[in-house]
């Protein structure tokens, strides 16, 4: 008996039916970014191993041949800004796509696996409203382009950043209570501020951020819990990429996210779709993270996948050939033809119908295997044949 | 120039021939809810919240509609689970269970029910290096021993965890203490509180922001009850 060798945690096989999904997915959201002027590059899977890589924790690591350590892509923004800072120092605005596989070192569980495909977008050099808005707008299109109906939220860490500010809150506080806003647990948020004896307003503030979330009428709202200039500025930054749109009535706002409060400088966006409990898409400003200015969206493609509505993809091939000569023909037209490697007609016929290809090309010509399927005239047009 | 964007309402043909389905906006909530006492509290609970739930009809029904919701049945540990993933958009879980599994959803509301505390217990009297120590919280205790500087092994066990001190299995347990009748019968004691747990009401990261005309009134409902 041989033994069953799997693929290591967090890593699987991806069978046709869905390998073609996933192909046809990705084409379609290059095309989009493509026709809004977002270059394609592609960076090494390799990298340097560089402790202040913002995923640094999380990425597979190894020794390279003189010793030195190697990791594997984890994110493609680090790599990116290198590709810009040696090739494009000057170049703004930049607008680049990229898609590919990422390592993550994650437990693996439902929501982690450890390889997956990442499809995103970086606009480089400018930092406005303006480059906010684009971005936002194509991550709704992003979903809609693959059938699903999205929406997005827009939050600003910046925000609570600057309520932490204002309260002049400890470095070593800061974590706890990001983490309890983030999770809208009003609770420990209570316990954690109790003790530190903010001013009232502030308290008060802090307590009730993480329910500033709904549509856009949130900001007035927020406005009136924080009315203070240095938070003013921080929503002003999301009323002018609201203003971008002509209809915002389908953007939602979260001033509660208050995930990577160092790495994003500016507006943060989720995009979600109905009936799947998962956002699809993140993204935002990270302004100095990595470049002066840039701002970005990544799409894991298998999650994406899941949300997409169950369609039975064709993956069977559409004739089995004995000939080689119209083969070519219908080949040349586009059609899936497989070549047999049987001598025997019937042994041939009884094939095909197993695997459920649709046609037999023999020396008589094109037999159906199945009845009345809608391509049966197109092929006998690309053999030349058809004219009934 | 402002950028073009498509209208509310309008409905998308994909290029991948899928039709966009609108969102079912009058849809109901489900709930994931934890078999056992928790449930009838909670019930209560939402009931008094304005929610109009019947009972399942033989009690053995998994999932059902109860009215104003779909009511989905489980382990409470499973909580977490069902509604991260967004199966339920909400649900009913103790804090024990969220320290312990650290899920990415909302906890908004402390509803006060299932109160109880998750403690460090041994044999009466026994005052020796721990070195092994059992529980069904095994991130919790780890971080628990972590935090005291102890380096002791922990094991995790699925029942009856008191029954691995009482066999030498361990040499302390870390488990829910409600009465501290159970320890006393079994001559345990308390050593030390770790945290004080409670059930939280539960909800979806996605289903809050997509579901907010249902979830956000009964958030508010919810804690406006718990306060009094």
């Amino acid at each position: 008996m041989t033994t069953r060798i799997t693929p290591p945690d967090g890593t699987r096989f991806t069978l046709p039916e869905e390998a073609i999904s996933k192909t046809e997915v990705i084409a379609k959201l290059r095309q989009l970014y493509h026709t809004w002027g977002y270059k394609l590059v592609d960076v090494p899977a390799l990298e340097k191993y560089d402790p202040n890589h913002p995923r640094a924790h999380q990425s597979f690591k190894f020794a390279d041949q003189d010793g030195s350590v190697l990791a594997l892509r984890s994110d493609f923004t680090p790599a990116l800004s290198q590709l810009i800072r040696a090739n494009y120092p000057d170049d703004v605005p930049l607008r680049l796509q990229y898609c590919g596989d990422v390592w993550q070192g994650t437990k693996p569980d439902f929501n982690a696996t450890r390889e997956f495909t990442q499809i995103g977008l970086e606009l480089v050099g400018v930092s406005n409203a303006r480059a906010d808005a684009e971005l936002i707008h194509l991550a709704r299109e992003s979903l809609r382009t693959v059938g699903l109906n999205p929406r997005v939220e827009l939050g600003n860490p910046s925000f609570v950043k600057t309520l932490f500010d204002l309260a002049e809150i400890e470095e070593t506080e800061r974590e706890k209570i990001a983490d309890a806003i983030d999770r809208k647990d009003q609770r420990t948020l209570q316990s954690l501020l109790e003790p530190l004896n903010l001013a009232k307003d502030l308290h008060h503030a802090l307590l009730n951020v993480s329910d500033l979330y709904g549509d856009i009428h949130i900001l007035k709202e927020a406005h009136s819990l924080a009315p203070w200039p240095e938070t003013t500025r921080e929503l002003k930054r999301l009323d002018e990429i609201i203003s971008e749109f002509e209809d915002s009535s389908e953007l939602l706002l979260d001033l509660g996210m208050a995930r990577r409060l160092s790495y994003y400088t500016g507006v943060t966006f989720r995009a979600y779709t109905f009936d799947f409990g998962q956002p699809l898409i993140g993204g935002g400003r990270y302004d100095g993270a990595l470049l002066p200015f840039a701002a970005g969206f990544s799409l894991g493609l298998e999650r994406l996948m899941r949300a997409l509505p169950k369609t039975q993809s064709a993956t069977s091939t559409l004739v089995l050939s004995l000939e080689d000569a119209p083969a070519r023909l219908l080949r040349k037209a586009g059609y899936s033809v497989e070549r047999t490697l049987m001598t025997d007609l019937d042994e041939a016929r009884l094939y095909a119908q197993q695997k459920g290809i649709a046609f037999l090309l023999t020396e008589r010509g094109l037999e159906p295997l199945v009845r009345n399927h809608p391509l049966y005239t197109e092929l006998l047009l690309a053999l030349g044949e058809g004219h009934a | 120039m402002k950028i073009f964007f498509s209208v509310l309402g309008t409905r998308y043909s994909s290029p991948l021939g899928f039709t966009v389905s609108e969102p079912k906006l009058t849809e109901k909530l489900t709930l994931a809810l934890p078999k056992g006492r928790v449930m009838g509290e909670s019930l209560e609970l939402l009931r008094r919240a304005g929610m109009n739930l019947s009972s399942s009809e033989n009690g053995r029904t998994l999932k059902y509609d109860a009215g104003d919701a779909l009511l989905i049945e489980m382990r409470n540990s499973d909580v977490p689970t069902y509604v991260e993933l967004g199966v339920a958009d909400a649900g009913i879980v103790g804090k024990d269970v969220l320290l312990e599994m650290s899920s990415n959803i909302y906890e908004p509301v402390d509803l006060g029910i299932a109160k109880c505390r998750l403690s460090l217990i041994r044999p009466v009297g026994e005052s020796h290096v721990i070195r092994r120590v059992a529980s069904k919280y095994p991130n919790i205790t780890l971080d628990y021993l972590h935090g005291i500087g102890s380096s002791a092994d922990v094991i995790k066990l699925s029942g009856n965890v008191e029954l691995a001190c009482l066999t030498g299995l361990a040499d302390a347990v870390v488990d829910v203490v409600e009465t501290g009748s159970t320890l006393k019968a079994n001559r345990l004691e308390e050593v030390a509180v770790i945290t004080e747990s409670s059930a939280r009401f539960v909800v979806n990261r996605a289903a809050l922001k997509l579901k907010a005309g249902k979830l956000r009134p009964l958030i508010e409902t919810l804690r406006e009850l718990v306060k009094t």
